[in-house]
C-alpha cells in the first residue's frame, strides 16, 4: 500500500504504516484532491458534454429564441424581426380560432388521458391474467407504437377514405355498405376518428407501463387476498389500483402530453380539416407560423400555451400525489 | 492512461482530417453547382424537361453543374423559409404567390430589362421600382370535360352561364353520370371557388384607374361579407357541392380526382392546363375539350391566367457574386427551343415569348395533342383574365389560395349552410394574412 493509499483510508492500512509530518503531507493531497476533481470534471464534461450541448441548443436555445420572437412580428421570411412589444399577446385574447383549437385539443385530451389512463389499465390487468401467448399477444398490442407517427397516420388515413378505404370496402363486401361513412372527413366522425387513430398507435405504450408496474407486486398481497376470500373485483380494487397508482400518474400526465401536443397525426390526415374543424393547438401554432406566415404570433401562442400546460400538469401531479398518499 | 489519451487524440485528428478534406471537396463541388427547384414529384413531363434542362446549361458550362431540388406537390414555403434561416436558399428558384415575400426580404436578384429583351417576354409590371421574375410559358384555368358524356346529354360547346353549367350537371345527373370529379381534402378542393372568385368577384381588365378588389379590401373599402358578388359566389358554392357531389368526396384528393375523371368516371374536372401533361404521360385515352369558366354575374365565359410574370409559375434567381452569372445562365437556358418545347409539353403552358421559335405543347399521343389543339384555340376564343393574379405589390394574403379557400369549401361540404360564417371566415383569414406579409 502506498502512503498516499494510507493517507487516504488511514483505516485501512497495515500496521506498519508511518505518518508523515502533517505540513509535508498537506500539499500533495491537496494536489491529489485538486487533481482527482479535474479528472471528475473532465469526466463529467465528455459524459454529459454532448447532451448537454444537444439539449441547450435544440430545447432551451429555441424556447428563449421563442420567447423573443414572441415580442415581433416576424413572418420567417426576413432575417431582422421587427419588436412590436406585448401586441401579440394582446391579440391572443381576442383570437377565436385559438379558443376553437383550445375546444377541439381539449375534446381529444380527455379522450385521450381517460383512454390511456383507464383503459389501458383495465387492459394490463386483462393480458396480465393471459395464461397462454402472452408474449405474442402483447407484442401485437405494442406493435403499432413502434411505427412512426406519421407512418401510423398515412395508413390510416388510406383505410378511412370512403370510397377505396379498406374499411368502407369491408363493410360493403359484408353487405354492410349502409354503415359506411366518411371517418375522416365526417364532421361527426372526425374527432373520434382522431382518437382513435391515436389510441390504436400509443395503447401498447401505456399498457406496457402498466404490465411492468403489475410485474413489481409481490406475489404475497395476492395469495393473502385469496386467503381472505377476494375475488378479481377486490383484488384489482384493494390490491392492483393502489400498488399501480405511480402509474397511473406517470400514464395520466403522459397522455395529457400526448393530447396536447397532438400535431403529427393532423398534419398528416385531415390539415385541421375538415374546415379548422380539427385544428389542434400544436397544429395551430404550424398554421399560424409556417402557413401564415406569423411565425412572431405563432410563438406568442405556444408560450402561452406551455405556461397553461404547465400549470395543468403541476395541478395534476399534485392532485394524483394527495390521492397516493390517501390510498 | 497515456497510451489511451494518445490513441483517442490520434482517432480524433484522422476523424478531423477526413471530415476537413470531404468538406474542402464538396465546398468546391458546391461552388461549382447552381441549384434549382423544380416542383416535379411524379410527373414524368416535369422531368423529362428538367433532364434537358440540366443538360443544356452543363453544354453550356463546362465544368458547371445544375442540381435539381424537388419540391414535390408543395410550393415550397417551408423549404424555402427554412433554407433562408440557415443562409442556403437555392441559387434559382421557383417562386409562386411568394415572390414579394421573398423579395421583401432581400432574398431575390433584381432581373435586368436586357434579359426580357433578350428572351422576348413583355416587362413584368414592376415591384418597388425592381422586376424579379420570368414566367415559364402562358399557364391556364378552366374546365376539363368528357366530350361523350356531355355530347350525350347534347351540349357540345361551353355553357355561357354558371346557370347553364349546372343545367348541364342536371343532365348528366339524370342519365347517371357524375357531373364534376371533385376531392374535398387536398388544395384541389378550392379549385371551383377561386374560379368564381377570380372571375366574378375581381375586375376582369383592371387598370391604374380602376384599383383591384385586393387593394380595395386592403384599404378597407370593401369585405367579404359586404359584398353582393361575394355572396352569390357562397351560394352557388352551396348549390354546387350539394347538388353535385356524392358522399364521401370530402376524404377525396387530387390523386382520387385524377383517377375518376381519367377512368372515364366524371364529366367535369375544374383544374389547370398542366394536366395535360399527364394526359400524355399516362397516355389517357379519352376525348377531352377545355372549356372557358361560365360567369355567376353575366359576364362573358373566360379563362383564369395563373402565370401573371410577377406570381403563378415563375423563376428567378437568388444568387450572388460569381455564381449570379451562372444562375442567369440557366434562366436563359430555359429558353433554349428543346428545352423550352418540353417544358411545354410537361406542363401544358402555351408560349409568350417572341423569340422562343415554339407554341405549344406537342404529344404523339393523339388525344393529348387534340386536347392541346383545343385549349389553344378556345383561349383565341374567349380570352383569359388574371383574377387576382396582378402585381406583386397587388395580390392576396397566400394564406387565401394556401389554405382558406379549401378550409371554406371543407366548412360547405361538412355541411355550414351560414353563409354569414364562410364569409367571415374570409374576412377574418385576410386579415390574419396580411399581418404575416
Amino acid at each position: 500500500m502506498s502512503a498516499a493509499q494510507a493517507l487516504a483510508n488511514p483505516l485501512a492500512a497495515g500496521p506498519a504504516v508511518p505518518r508523515l509530518p502533517a505540513e509535508e503531507s498537506r500539499t500533495p493531497a491537496r494536489h491529489r484532491k485538486r487533481r482527482a476533481g479535474a479528472e471528475d470534471w473532465v469526466a463529467s464534461l465528455v459524459l454529459c458534454g454532448p447532451a448537454v450541448l444537444l439539449y441547450g441548443g435544440f430545447v432551451v436555445l429555441p424556447a428563449v429564441l421563442g420567447f423573443a420572437y414572441s415580442l415581433t412580428d416576424w413572418s420567417g421570411w426576413t432575417r431582422t424581426p421587427h419588436y412590436i412589444g406585448l401586441a401579440n399577446f394582446r391579440e391572443l385574447a381576442g383570437d377565436e380560432r385559438l379558443y376553437s383549437a383550445l375546444r377541439f385539443t381539449l375534446f381529444e385530451t380527455v379522450l385521450i388521458v381517460l383512454f390511456f389512463t383507464f383503459g389501458a389499465l383495465l387492459l394490463a390487468v386483462l393480458l396480465d391474467k393471459l395464461s397462454c401467448m402472452k408474449g405474442l399477444i402483447r407484442g401485437l398490442f405494442f406493435y403499432p407504437y413502434v411505427l412512426s407517427i406519421l407512418v401510423s397516420a398515412l395508413l390510416l388515413k388510406y383505410l378511412a377514405n370512403y370510397n377505396d378505404g379498406a374499411v368502407n370496402l369491408a363493410l360493403r363486401w359484408a353487405g354492410l355498405g349502409r354503415w359506411a361513412q366518411d371517418w375522416m372527413m365526417d364532421p361527426q366522425l372526425v374527432g373520434y376518428f382522431i382518437f382513435g387513430m391515436v389510441a390504436w398507435s400509443s395503447l401498447g405504450f401505456f399498457t406496457t407501463l402498466y404490465l411492468a408496474n403489475l410485474q413489481t407486486i409481490p406475489l404475497e398481497l395476492y395469495e393473502a387476498a385469496t386467503m381472505d376470500g377476494a375475488g378479481p373485483l377486490s383484488v384489482f380494487r384493494h390490491i392492483q389500483i393502489p400498488m399501480l397508482m405511480p402509474t397511473l400518474m406517470t400514464n395520466s400526465v403522459f397522455s395529457l402530453i400526448f393530447g396536447i401536443n397532438l400535431f403529427g397525426q393532423i398534419v398528416v390526415t385531415t390539415e385541421g380539416g375538415p374546415g379548422y374543424r380539427t385544428t389542434t393547438i400544436g397544429y395551430y401554432m404550424y398554421w399560424l407560423g409556417v402557413i401564415n406566415n406569423r411565425q412572431g404570433y405563432a410563438s406568442a401562442v405556444s408560450l402561452a400555451v406551455f405556461a397553461a400546460l404547465l400549470a395543468v400538469a403541476v395541478a395534476q401531479v399534485a392532485l394524483l400525489r394527495r390521492r397516493q398518499v390517501e390510498l | 492512461m497515456w497510451t489511451k489519451v494518445f490513441i483517442g487524440v490520434g482517432v480524433l485528428a484522422v476523424l478531423g482530417v477526413a471530415v476537413w478534406a470531404f468538406r474542402s471537396e464538396g465546398d468546391s463541388a458546391a461552388e461549382r453547382t447552381i441549384r434549382v427547384t423544380r416542383n416535379i414529384g411524379g410527373r414524368a413531363g416535369f422531368k423529362r424537361h428538367f433532364d434537358a434542362w440540366q443538360s443544356a446549361f452543363e453544354r453550356k458550362n463546362p465544368g458547371w453543374k445544375m442540381e435539381l431540388i424537388d419540391l414535390g406537390n408543395a410550393n415550397g414555403a417551408e423549404y424555402y423559409k427554412s433554407r433562408i434561416a440557415t443562409g442556403d436558399l437555392p441559387d434559382v428558384v421557383m417562386t409562386w404567390q411568394l415572390t414579394n415575400l421573398l423579395a421583401d426580404g432581400g432574398h431575390l436578384v433584381p432581373l435586368p430589362d436586357s434579359y426580357y429583351e433578350r428572351i422576348g417576354i413583355p416587362l413584368p409590371a414592376p415591384y418597388k421600382g425592381k422586376r424579379y421574375t420570368s414566367q415559364g410559358g402562358m399557364q391556364i384555368q378552366g374546365l376539363l370535360i368528357n366530350k361523350k358524356m356531355w355530347a350525350g346529354i347534347g351540349v357540345t360547346e361551353p355553357p355561357g352561364t354558371w346557370d347553364e353549367l349546372l343545367a348541364g350537371f342536371d343532365k348528366l345527373k339524370a342519365k347517371g353520370c357524375k357531373p364534376l370529379v371533385y376531392g374535398g381534402r387536398e388544395w384541389s378542393a378550392f379549385e371551383p371557388l377561386f374560379y368564381a372568385i377570380a372571375t366574378n368577384v375581381y375586375e376582369r381588365e383592371p387598370g391604374p384607374g380602376k384599383p383591384s378588389w385586393t387593394i380595395l379590401r386592403n384599404q378597407g373599402k370593401v369585405r367579404f361579407a359586404a359584398d353582393p358578388a361575394m355572396r352569390l359566389v357562397l351560394e352557388k358554392m352551396i348549390q354546387l357541392l350539394d347538388k353535385y357531389v356524392d358522399k364521401g368526396a370530402a376524404s377525396d384528393g387530387y390523386n382520387e380526382e385524377q383517377k375518376l375523371f381519367y377512368g372515364g368516371q366524371g364529366a367535369t374536372w375544374m383544374m389547370g392546363c398542366w394536366i395535360g401533361g399527364d394526359i400524355d404521360a399516362n397516355k389517357v385515352d379519352l376525348d377531352l375539350d377545355y372549356w372557358p369558366i361560365p360567369s355567376m354575374t353575366g359576364k362573358p365565359p373566360l379563362f383564369v391566367e395563373t402565370s401573371g410574370m410577377p406570381s403563378g409559375w415563375a423563376i428567378t434567381t437568388s444568387a450572388a457574386g460569381p455564381k449570379l452569372e451562372k444562375a442567369m445562365s440557366v434562366l436563359e437556358t430555359f429558353w433554349d427551343p428543346d428545352v423550352f418545347q418540353l417544358f411545354l409539353n410537361g406542363e401544358y403552358q402555351f408560349n409568350v415569348s417572341s423569340r422562343s421559335g415554339v407554341k405549344q405543347p406537342k404529344s404523339d399521343w393523339p388525344p393529348a395533342q387534340r386536347l392541346a389543339d383545343t385549349m389553344l384555340a378556345r383561349l383565341a376564343r374567349y380570352g383569359s383574365t388574371r383574377g387576382f393574379h396582378i402585381a406583386l405589390d397587388d395580390m392576396p394574403p397566400p394564406i387565401m389560395m394556401d389554405n382558406t379557400f379549401k378550409a371554406v369549401m371543407q366548412e360547405i361540404l361538412a355541411g355550414t349552410r351560414d353563409v354569414d360564417k364562410l364569409l367571415k371566415m374570409l374576412d377574418d383569414d385576410w386579415d390574419s394574412g396580411l399581418k404575416g406579409m
